[in-house]
């Protein structure tokens, strides 16, 4: 049946204002951060110091450099929670390359483990595009599977690598610079440029954003989808190799909880778990504002428990924040 | 004297500038079937929405038995027993027909007493002369039986006004006659029945008396016996003013380009043949269910026919998928814009090239400049409103959201343009500049199939129409000779 109303038309300054909910958001964040900063600098001695925030930055190396994929994959409305025991995964397997499977140089097996990374990504990728199975299972079925072949190749114990310079310089850093964390902000730049310039990127944000609207345009939504995982996986596999210089092994129980942090800092750096929006310079915001409170914490000398708390509480506040400031700029498309 | 099961007076409602209905008297008597009659925005679901309790009249006064409507609210309308089917389905499939009839009021405190529930179940399955098992999940039914369903839950507790909405308008043929059964048993009880539809033959079996709407007012109470459905129809069309000229001279059609025969679409099509001609506006004329969606969605290659093909310059396309169709240059515009059509959080720019990224992009990179020049030429020549082509393009009004969605196929060079009720939900001014948009496509040698449920529209912009009744071809007429009166008869009346 018609509507006799005639679709409102939102005020233009409505419009506008929705529109910059996101800028919003990234602004409210930026200050929280400095106040937070500001606030650890002024009431303890250890927090403002060169090598403490050279940490802190490495730290949220281990997070970020599978947060820029994050983003993109909860921007086309899916979720990966399969990264920590991905990440797990693939150092032991960079481990076992370069030892008992083979004793393979170090850039062969680097480069193995990366195809490997992408491969299981992108079937990942087709199990949800072309059978409908919600990525939230599909990746719960891996974040099982991967930590469990993890544990089952190595007997839960660390797998050593011999003594290579590159993965102790990958793993260490450069001056007083966590490679990492260069790591971290070159794939930044490059994933930025990506959602925001390129075909593909425009792309996940159609599918997400309506992904009938998309298909009915003529966007290969199952490839869309495809290449989304895969990079993930390869993102994933990339941590691992990270993990595995800082560990010199392979370790099947390394980055456990990641898939957590991930999606706290895409979620609080202002992405829809809906789909659609999100910026990768909400989610460096929401990186740094996690890794910046649990290192605070630490330094306080919070009882480590009770970060998990804080952790909890504050992407739920953010969350419920970011909701408020999309609801007040008028008729949600929602 | 009894009371009418229901009365209006001196409904009057108001949205914004729009009189959706003026001064209307109505009055339905217990165990009457009444059609409600007229085209599309005439004020037969207002009219419902004030019956249901879903709306308050700015002015006027509502009865339900003899009760005033003081509050109008839904519960307040259900308190006074009026009941509404409409034609999307609220069961919840995953739940047993039982489950489902007593939804909210599943009997028992606390624990839901199964046995009694059945039990009551199967009374009201009887009531309409249902024979389901209630046990059985709603989503393992037919449409028809879920529709049967809902019928059953409205009527199980005895109201006094049924409302049906659109009720046969997904069915096919001999589903039909089950609703029709089911009303006749329904009026039988001494409920009565308010018929909302289209197809007449359905009407004609079903009530006894319609009324019809244009426009806003009542303009006939009308025995149907004694009614021809030329009468109907002139009544629900009244005097056609139109302020947009029809189209004087048909254009001359080019070569053909798309080729539709034999087509089969159960239950929806029956043998369609069709020719769409570059250089040609194509109108398919058809009401709610006559399959012109499905017609699209197979020319589109969305669907796969039961029989017949579709060819595009000979290439087969029916059930080989969109990619193929598109890569041959078809564009759809969907008749859902805001689920199917836009991307609403992105601009009105980004929606544009959507379907043509390689064109504003190198080696996957876009070119902020291309995209900028598209948007503005698509601006210009649209006259697409928006304070910034980058302006999130779901707070756009809905005609220059249609604008965007034909101007993405447009972009993308589209020859054979296939628009789903590209005016609806549209203003005024809009429209007539869509209608203008469409012409000086055909004028450049494109295809247009336009398929609309309001025949007033086709003869201000199509070349030639077609028109769907029951998923057939019943009928064909050429600009200038296209008259609006003879669209509805063909499209309404008995084969």
């Amino acid at each position: 049946m018609t509507t006799l109303k005639t679709e409102r038309t939102p005020s233009t300054a409505a419009a506008r204002a929705r529109m910059s909910t996101q800028q919003l958001n990234e602004s409210g964040l930026a200050v929280a951060l400095v106040a937070l900063v500001v606030l650890l600098a002024f009431t303890t001695d250890s927090f403002f110091t060169a090598s403490n925030l050279w940490n802190i930055l490495g730290d949220a190396a281990l997070v970020g450099i599978v947060a820029w994929a994050g983003t993109l994959v909860i921007v086309a409305g899916e979720i990966d929670i399969s990264v920590g025991p991905a990440v797990a995964f693939w150092g032991v397997i960079l481990a076992k390359l370069m030892g008992p499977w083979g004793g393979l140089p170090l850039a062969v097996a680097i480069v193995i483990t990366l195809i490997g990374g992408l491969l299981v990504g992108a079937f990942a990728g087709w199990l949800r595009g072309q059978f409908g199975v919600p990525s939230f299972i599909v990746t719960l079925g891996l974040w099982s599977a991967l930590r469990g072949l993890a544990q089952f190749m190595t007997d839960a114990l660390p797998v050593p690598i011999q003594d290579s310079s590159f993965l102790d310089r990958l793993g260490g850093k450069i001056g007083p610079v966590p490679t990492a964390a260069i790591l971290l902000f070159v794939l930044f730049f490059v994933f930025a440029f990506v959602a925001r310039s390129t075909s593909f990127g425009r792309s996940v944000y159609a599918v997400g954003g309506n992904a009938r609207a998309a298909g009915l345009s003529g966007i290969r939504v199952l490839r869309v989808r495809v290449v989304l995982f895969a990079t993930s996986g390869l993102m994933a596999a990339l941590l691992g190799i990270v993990y595995a210089g800082r560990l010199s092994s392979g370790n099947s129980g390394a980055a456990q909880g990641l898939e957590f942090s991930v999606i706290a800092a895409v979620v609080v750096g202002g992405t829809a778990l809906s789909g659609g929006r999100g910026s990768m310079l909400g989610t460096l915001l929401g990186v740094l504002f996690i890794t910046v409170i649990g290192n605070g914490l630490i330094i306080w000398g919070v009882n480590s428990f009770f970060q998990d708390v804080v952790r909890g509480a504050l992407i739920v506040l953010a969350v419920l924040i970011n909701t408020l400031l999309g609801r007040r700029s008028g008729a949600g498309v929602d | 004297m009894t009371q009418p099961a229901a009365e209006v007076r001196g409904a009057t409602k108001t949205y914004g500038g729009v009189h959706a209905l003026v001064g209307v008297d109505f009055s339905v008597e217990p165990s009457e079937v009444r059609a409600l009659l007229g085209k599309n925005g005439a004020g037969k679901s207002t009219l419902i929405r004030l019956l249901s309790g879903a709306e308050s009249p700015d002015s006027g006064r509502v009865w339900i038995g003899g009760v005033e409507m003081e509050r109008s609210t839904v519960q307040e309308a259900h308190r006074l027993g009026v009941r509404t089917v409409y034609q999307e389905l609220t069961l919840i499939p995953g739940m047993t027909v039982a489950e489902n009839l007593f939804m909210a009021r599943w009997p028992g405190r606390g624990r839901i007493d199964h046995r009694r529930m059945e039990r009551d179940a199967r009374e009201a399955l009887d009531r309409i002369g249902l024979r389901i098992d209630p046990r059985s999940l709603v989503g393992q039914l037919s449409i028809a039986d879920r529709q049967l369903v809902e019928i059953a839950r409205a009527v199980h507790d005895d109201p006094r006004l049924l409302i049906l909405d659109e009720p046969t308008s997904s069915l096919a043929a001999a589903e039909v006659d089950r609703v029709v059964q089911a009303v006749a048993t329904i009026q039988k009880a001494g409920v009565a029945v308010i018929f909302v539809s289209h197809r007449v033959p359905e009407i004609r079996r079903v009530a006894s008396s319609a009324t019809v709407m244009r426009d806003g007012r009542k303009v006939g109470d009308l025995e149907l016996a004694a009614t021809s459905t030329v009468e109907m129809v002139d009544l629900m069309l009244g005097e056609t003013s139109q302020e947009t000229e029809r189209v004087a001279k048909p254009l001359t059609p080019g070569p053909v380009l798309a080729e539709v025969r034999g087509l089969d679409v159960e239950p929806k099509l029956h043998e369609v043949d069709l020719d769409i001609r570059a250089g040609e506006v194509l109108g398919i004329a058809g009401v709610l269910g006559s399959g012109r969606t499905e017609l699209l969605q197979v020319i589109a290659g969305l669907r796969a026919a039961d029989a017949g093909t579709v060819h595009i310059e000979g290439t087969r396309i029916d059930g080989r998928g969109l990619h193929r169709a598109l890569s041959l240059g078809v564009g759809l515009t969907p008749e859902d814009r805001k689920n199917d059509g836009i991307v609403p959080e992105m601009g009105m720019d980004e929606n544009l090239v959507l379907s043509d990224l390689g064109s504003v992009s190198t080696s996957g990179v876009l070119s902020k400049a291309k995209v900028s020049t598209a948007a503005r030429e698509a601006m210009e020549t649209m006259s697409i409103k928006t304070s910034s082509p980058h302006l999130a393009v779901g707070s756009l009004s809905g005609g220059n959201q249609q604008k965007v969605v034909i101007g993405r196929w447009i972009h993308a060079g589209s020859r054979l343009l296939l628009l789903d009720e590209p005016t609806r939900g549209v203003d005024v001014r809009a429209k007539a500049q869509i209608y203008a948009l469409v012409r000086r496509l055909a004028t450049q040698g494109k295809a247009v199939v336009f398929v609309s449920s309001e025949m007033e529209e086709l003869n201000l912009v199509c070349d030639r129409v077609v028109v769907l009744n029951h998923g057939r071809i019943t009928a064909e007429h050429h600009a200038p000779d296209i008259e609006t009166d003879q669209l509805l008869l063909a499209a309404i009346a008995e084969n």
